[in-house]
């Protein structure tokens, strides 16, 4: 399951599969019931059409056998029938009168196969003229029988050959009436109508539902009176579920199912016999394919309505996630877009909100880190100038001290005022940048201490363009060159040392050189000028200009050193040139 | 794209699904045969207008089979029994039709074996109802077991003649050599083992000779009993029997059941007659075809049984419709 929701891992495709599974389960089962139900309903109604043909059918019989049984009742109430019944005469002239009329009705009806009246002592009347000795044995038939019994009322056989003439054979069914004398109810004698059984057949043949339905006639005893493959039966080679049907028929409408068939049953009062009338289901819903293929065929095209809905609302649902998505994705290259106005669901457009406040939140804070990067750095070039070697201010304090013991007052006051001018500007209103002429004024005044202190032992050169003299320039830059020139560079030769101050301008850029006669540095010492070593004191200052420098100007510009053992050091400071007063 | 794919994939999952249904569930489902041509009968003789003869009977038993199935049945063949080339010509204009499946009933064991050979090279299936043929192919052989129908008369025979003392038999039979009168005639002299058999007579299945043969029989007047193999010898012993009102010193047990042997039998002339079930071999013969069509299994020999009608159970109910015709006006 998790591998499959694993392939099908976007919601777009889950929320179609479950939707589509979900819709497709219900339409099968709409179109199967709906299916059932009309096909249902489809046969009810065919088969509430056959019930009607059922009864028709017996109702059909039922007229038929009651006109028969208007025939007899003729008969019996025959003036010349009464004559023969009462006489004892084999011959007389009623007799004859009879016999034609029975001849008449025989001709009028053709389907009525024999009506012969027989007479107490054995003497009969036949319609055909048949003599009755020709008569077989007939007392031991059925129908005289049950005629005995019925006293007076009409008896209806079932269907059989009547074999009352021998070699005259012919399936009939016979309407037989014992005659009572009117007086004292004595019998005297039974009238037989045989009607041809074929009139009955054909009715059943006629009235048959579809292409293989078929009636049949069973008695209340469950025997057969007519089925039109009476053969098979007995030969086992069909079976008709009469068992089932018998308990049946007490009900109004019996109806039997079973294996695709119907048996309807309808009473026949006159006979008492059941007409079952044998019905296919593949007879019945003929068109059913078509009801199938319909449903079918609706089905899909709601199935494709509901797909396409289904695809519809899940983009609707997905649509806003991927712009959301997408707009999140530019986090990454850097790009903080916000995702606006999204037109979605209230969740999402709620998502969209919130993380639009956050990105919002996460650009303040970006902003905020970044002024604090400004504002340390700053601190950190102002923690840097600050470092002014303490040594140097005993020293020249020392030097006053003892030029004023000296009593050389005037060297004290240039000094001490060198010393002031030194400070002033160093300090200089908290401005980072200076004009390069405070700053040489400012270096003017540091060389101007430390050549009274080293007397005779160098001397310096400030050489700039006055066009330079108003560019701005970070400041207390060229003091610690200067310094470093002294310490490390004129301080300790025994010839006079020499300090150049100068500068220049190379297209935009302005460089300031700072260049000593002294002894000069090897590369090692040169080096620890400019990389950073906690270790060694030396070169401090000379290496914070060139932080300073980088970290206000960028680090193209800075320090570059010239040096060789004995050779004197040149130093050159490059700062961007025209820079405008800020900070 | 993807989910087009999925789109129509599931849209042709569920077209399957609705066919599959469509064509699954059915509420009146019937597993019928759907044949392009019918089924050919090929029957021994095509008399129309005989309610009970033999083979219109059988040709009951095919509608009714024909239409319980739902396959459509051709019924052809001679005008009578004896135009075994005409039969021999229709099988082979039905073989060059390409039937489905054939059934016949042959007039002749060994002249039609050819055309059934000729079938057999076409792969067209063969059924025999009734009589055989000198082939192994028909894939199965629909008749009244014709010995044990013989075994049935002779019983009877035997037990007539225990009545009324005993005496020689003589056999009239139709055709020479047709199976049905061999296996017959078999069965006969099979139950009369112990019995003198005067001799067996052939008829040509023509009355008047059978006619002739039994006037010349009962010149020996050893004869008590004859035994006729088929409806038309029969008739034509039971005649010759009555004209010379012998029915007292002869006694006659036939084969079939035509309404004018039923009179005979009820008038005493006939004693007993051997009756087969036509109908039911037409219906079985059309059934074994449409269970043979659909693959199904069926047995290489189907007896559909013989009945022996006397005067005394002609009535009774279950034997109504196998001896007199329905729909006889």
């Amino acid at each position: 399951m998790h591998r499959l929701f694993g392939k099908l891992g976007t919601l777009e495709s889950r929320f179609y599969l479950i939707f589509t599974l979900l819709f497709f389960a219900t339409i099968l089962t709409m179109q199967i019931i709906s299916t059932r139900f009309t096909i249902n309903s489809l046969r009810n109604s065919t088969l509430e059409n056959n019930r009607l043909l059922v009864n028709e059918l017996v109702n059909q019989i039922d007229t038929y056998i009651e006109s028969m049984e208007r025939i007899s009742d003729a008969v019996v109430e025959d003036r010349d029938a009464q004559v023969f019944l009462e006489s004892s005469l084999p011959e007389s002239e009623s007799s004859k009168f009879l016999q034609d009329r029975f001849a008449s009705y025989i001709r009028a009806r053709d389907d009525i196969s024999s009506i012969v009246l027989f007479r107490q002592d054995g003497k009969a009347i036949s319609g055909d003229g048949t003599d009755s000795s020709d008569f077989s044995e007939y007392r031991d038939s059925p129908w005289y029988q049950n005629a005995l019994k019925a006293e007076g009322k009409t008896v209806v056989s079932t269907a059989y050959v009547q074999n009352l003439v021998p070699g005259n054979y012919s399936w009939v069914v016979s309407l037989s009436t014992q005659i009572l004398k009117p007086r004292d109810k004595s019998p005297q004698g039974v009238l037989l109508v045989d009607l041809k059984f074929n009139r009955i057949k054909e009715l059943c043949e006629s009235l048959v539902i579809g292409e293989k339905g078929y009636d049949f006639i069973i008695d209340p005893m469950g025997n057969y009176v007519y089925h039109p493959s009476l053969q098979l039966i007995y030969s086992n080679l069909k079976h008709e579920p009469i068992k089932n049907l018998l308990p049946l028929l007490e009900n109004e409408h019996p109806l039997f199912r079973v294996d695709g068939r119907n048996y309807l049953t309808a009473h026949s009062e006159r006979t008492g016999w059941y007409v079952v009338s044998v019905s296919f289901d593949s007879d019945l819903v003929t068109g059913w394919p078509y009801v199938q293929l319909m449903n079918a065929l609706i089905g899909l095209v709601l199935f494709l309505i509901v797909g396409m809905v289904t695809n519809f609302i899940t983009k609707g649902i997905t649509r806003p996630l991927r712009q959301l998505q997408s707009v999140m994705k530019s986090v990454e290259t850097g790009e903080f877009r916000t995702a606006g106005n999204i037109d979605a669901t209230d969740e999402i457009r709620e998502l969209a909100r919130e993380y639009d406040i956050m990105v919002g939140r996460i650009e303040e804070l970006i902003d905020e880190n970044i002024l604090e990067q400004e504002l340390k750095r700053k601190s950190d070039l102002k923690a840097l100038q600050a470092q002014i070697n303490p040594h140097f201010l005993y020293n020249t304090l020392d030097s006053i001290i003892w030029m004023g013991e000296m009593k050389k007052s005037d060297e004290v006051v240039e000094m001490t005022s060198a010393l002031s001018r030194l400070f002033r500007i160093g300090i200089s209103k908290g401005s980072e940048l200076i004009k390069l002429r405070d700053e040489l004024e400012h270096v003017r005044s540091y060389l101007t201490i430390q050549e009274m202190r080293y007397k005779n032992k160098f001397r310096y050169l400030i050489d700039i363009p006055e066009e330079l003299m108003d560019c701005t320039v970070l400041k207390i830059t060229l003091q610690p060159l200067v310094e470093n020139a002294i310490y490390h560079g004129v301080r300790n030769v025994d010839y006079e040392g020499l300090i150049e101050i100068g500068g220049y301008r190379e297209n935009e850029d302005i460089f300031l050189t700072v260049k000593d006669n002294g002894e000069g540095m090897d590369k090692t010492t040169m080096s620890a000028l400019v990389t950073e070593d906690p270790e060694r004191q030396q070169g401090t200052g000379v290496r914070n200009v060139h932080e300073r420098i980088r970290l206000y100007f960028g680090h193209e510009y800075g320090l570059s050193y010239e040096s060789t053992i004995g050779g004197g050091t040149l130093i050159r400071i490059h700062i961007p040139g025209n820079r405008s007063m800020t900070t | 794209m993807k989910y087009l794919i999925f789109f129509i994939g599931s849209l042709a999952v569920a077209l399957m699904i609705f066919l599959a249904l469509t064509f699954s569930f059915e509420p009146g489902k019937t597993d019928e045969l759907d044949l392009e041509k019918p089924i050919v009968v090929v029957v021994k003789a095509t008399v129309a207008g005989q309610p009970m003869n033999f083979w219109s009977v059988v040709q009951q038993g095919i509608n009714e089979a024909a239409k319980e199935f739902g396959v459509e049945v051709n019924i052809t063949g001679p005008d009578h029994e004896r135009q075994i080339n005409r039969q021999v010509n229709i099988l082979n204009t039905v073989i060059e039709e390409n039937p489905p499946l054939i059934i016949l009933a042959a007039s002749d064991y060994y002249l039609l074996a050819e055309s059934v050979g000729v079938a057999e090279e076409k792969g067209i299936p063969v059924i025999t109802m009734d009589s055989a043929v000198n082939s192994p192919y028909p894939v199965s052989f629909i008749a009244t077991n014709n010995v044990e129908a013989g075994i049935k008369a002779g019983n009877e025979m035997n037990r007539l003649l225990s009545e009324g003392g005993d005496g020689a038999i003589a056999i009239v039979s139709h055709i020479r050599e047709t199976a049905t009168a061999i296996e017959r005639e078999a069965g006969v002299r099979q139950a009369l083992e112990k019995q003198i058999i005067t001799g067996t007579w052939y008829c040509e299945n023509d009355q008047k000779i059978a006619y002739g043969n039994t006037m010349e029989i009962m010149k020996d007047t050893s004869v008590k009993g004859i035994v006729a193999l088929n409806e038309i010898v029969t008739l034509g012993v039971a005649e010759a029997i009555r004209d010379s009102e012998a029915s007292n010193r002869v006694k006659v047990v036939g084969f079939d059941s035509a309404p004018q042997e039923l009179a005979f039998l009820e008038e005493g002339i006939i004693k007993a007659t051997v009756v087969q079930r036509p109908y039911n071999m037409g219906y079985m013969s059309v059934k074994t075809a449409v269970e043979y069509l659909k693959g199904d299994n069926i047995a290489p020999l189907i007896d559909t049984g013989s009945v022996l009608i006397t005067a005394e159970n002609m009535f009774q109910r279950e034997y109504q419709e196998l001896l007199f015709p329905v729909n006889d006006e």
